[in-house]
């Protein structure tokens, strides 16, 4: 399973780098898709986030393997090309769908390279703490994680 | 009547004001930064809960110059303060407005930071007792009223150095040593060590509350049918 994820997450770096997540043409999305799949994959965070955070305070005792699961889903979503969900007009609700995305988004490209790189850089090292087992060197990389989602919310979600 | 030297606030009071300072300053501080500071955060604004509470028994039970009574601000009293007629020690009645200013908006804060999450991995002591959207709201309002609080307490510093400034008078001595000028008739009295002992009591038991240390741990869900995936 660990030999799994590592695969899969080198798999998605590479991707990555080769640019062919981000470069590929993907399909159509309507308004209100684009704000569920968005919100869909924070909230998919804030749970692997909890998770961690859990094990690391010792509400839940640490196990290793979840750790490392909890930490690449996180590495893999912050790679995952969410970038593609920021439509022109993703700001306004649409259908059932309720947005908390700030215009700003759209009027500040280097805020959002900004944020954006401390996240991507965040995610990295989370995985790659993770995959050292050491809940001590989790930790950090977890703060510095939190707080890169928190800059990104500040900047860019609305209250 | 002639002025000396008095005791106008006690002790508690005091140590009141400078913790108060402190907590809050950190609590800024953390609650901006976030991550791995939201734990302090959290640990921070339930010390805020905690002096609040006493300060609340403080104004019924302290020494002459801390009771609420002694400084409520009535209009009459405001009217004359503004005509250069008041003649009291301790807060003066358009002080004593933003004292109570502070204390009611540092409640609502600490309040609806105790139901608040950030969305990340931290969650206020007493979320488990509300479901999300209530917590989404209340978190609203903390970011919301943080910025009144910003404005209030530029004020309160900014009327500090007026006084020390245009005024020569220096309020913050007093608020350290606890002396001050003034006629002897106005010396604080009451507010001993019993009632302060009362007063800390009530304060240790609303952050004990606070803490949320007593919600039971939810009964755990039934398990998935399958754990391994
Ligand atoms: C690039 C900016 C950015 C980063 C980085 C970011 N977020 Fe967000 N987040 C947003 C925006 C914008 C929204 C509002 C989305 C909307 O309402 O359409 C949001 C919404 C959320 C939500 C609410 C989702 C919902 O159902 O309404 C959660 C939870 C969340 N983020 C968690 C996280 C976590 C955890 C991280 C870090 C691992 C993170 N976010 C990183 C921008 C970001
Ligand atoms: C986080 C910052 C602060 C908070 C929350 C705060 C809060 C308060 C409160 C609630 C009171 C009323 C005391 C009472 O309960 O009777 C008060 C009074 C006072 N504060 Fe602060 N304070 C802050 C910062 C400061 C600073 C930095 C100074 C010094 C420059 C200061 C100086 C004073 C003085 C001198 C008084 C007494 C005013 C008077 O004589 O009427 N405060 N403050
Ligand atoms: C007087 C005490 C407090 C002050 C001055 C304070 C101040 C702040 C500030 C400045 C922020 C950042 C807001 C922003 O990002 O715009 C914040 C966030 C937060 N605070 Fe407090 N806070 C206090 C008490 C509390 C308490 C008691 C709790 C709960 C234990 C709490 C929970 C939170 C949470 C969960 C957030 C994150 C909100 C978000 O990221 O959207 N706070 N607070």
């Amino acid at each position: 399973m660990t030999r799994n994820t590592t695969r899969a997450l080198t798999t998605a770096v590479l991707l990555l780098l080769s640019g062919s997540v981000l470069a590929q043409q993907l399909p159509q999305l309507k308004p209100d898709e684009v704000i569920r799949y968005r919100k869909a994959g924070y909230a998919f965070m804030n749970w692997n986030m909890t998770k961690l955070k859990a094990m690391l305070d010792g509400s839940v005792p640490f196990n290793k393997d979840q750790a490392l699961a909890a930490a690449a889903s996180i590495n893999s979503t912050v790679n995952s090309g969410m970038g593609a969900l920021y439509t022109p007009g993703s700001d306004k609700d649409s259908g059932n769908e309720k947005t908390r995305l700030k215009s700003e988004f759209f009027t500040q490209p280097d805020k959002v390279k900004e944020v954006a790189g401390a996240y991507r850089i965040a995610g990295t090292k989370l995985a790659a703490a993770a995959a050292t087992g050491d809940p001590s060197q989790i930790k950090p990389a977890f703060d510095e994680m939190g707080k890169a989602c928190k800059g990104c919310h500040e900047a860019f979600r609305k209250d | 009547m002639t002025a000396s030297r008095i005791r106008l606030w006690d002790l508690p009071l005091r140590l009141f004001h400078w913790s108060l300072v402190a907590t809050v300053l950190g609590a800024i501080s953390t609650g901006l930064i976030g991550g791995g500071w939201m734990v302090w955060h959290g640990r921070q604004g339930l010390a805020v809960v905690g002096l609040l509470a006493f300060r609340l028994v403080w104004g019924f039970v302290g020494s002459t110059h801390a009771r609420f009574a002694a400084f409520f601000p009535t209009p009459g009293k405001i009217a004359a303060y503004l005509r250069g007629q008041w003649q009291g020690v301790g807060h003066n009645p358009l002080g004593a407005l933003s004292v109570f200013a502070l204390l009611g908006l540092l409640s609502v804060q600490v309040a609806s930071g105790l139901l608040a999450n950030d969305d990340i991995a931290f969650n206020g002591p007493l979320y488990p007792l509300i479901d999300k959207a209530l917590s989404d709201a209340a978190t609203g309002w903390h970011r919301l009223v943080v910025n009144a609080l910003y404005l209030l307490l530029a004020l309160h510093v900014a009327a500090i150095a007026f006084h020390a400034r245009i005024k020569r008078q220096n309020l913050v001595r007093p608020m350290i040593t606890g002396w001050h000028e003034g006629p002897a008739e106005q010396e604080s009295r009451g507010g001993g060590l019993p009632l302060f002992v009362c007063a800390l009591i009530v304060a240790l038991a609303v952050t004990y509350a606070a803490s949320g240390m007593w919600i039971p741990a939810p009964a755990p869900l039934a398990p998935a049918p399958t754990m391994d995936w």
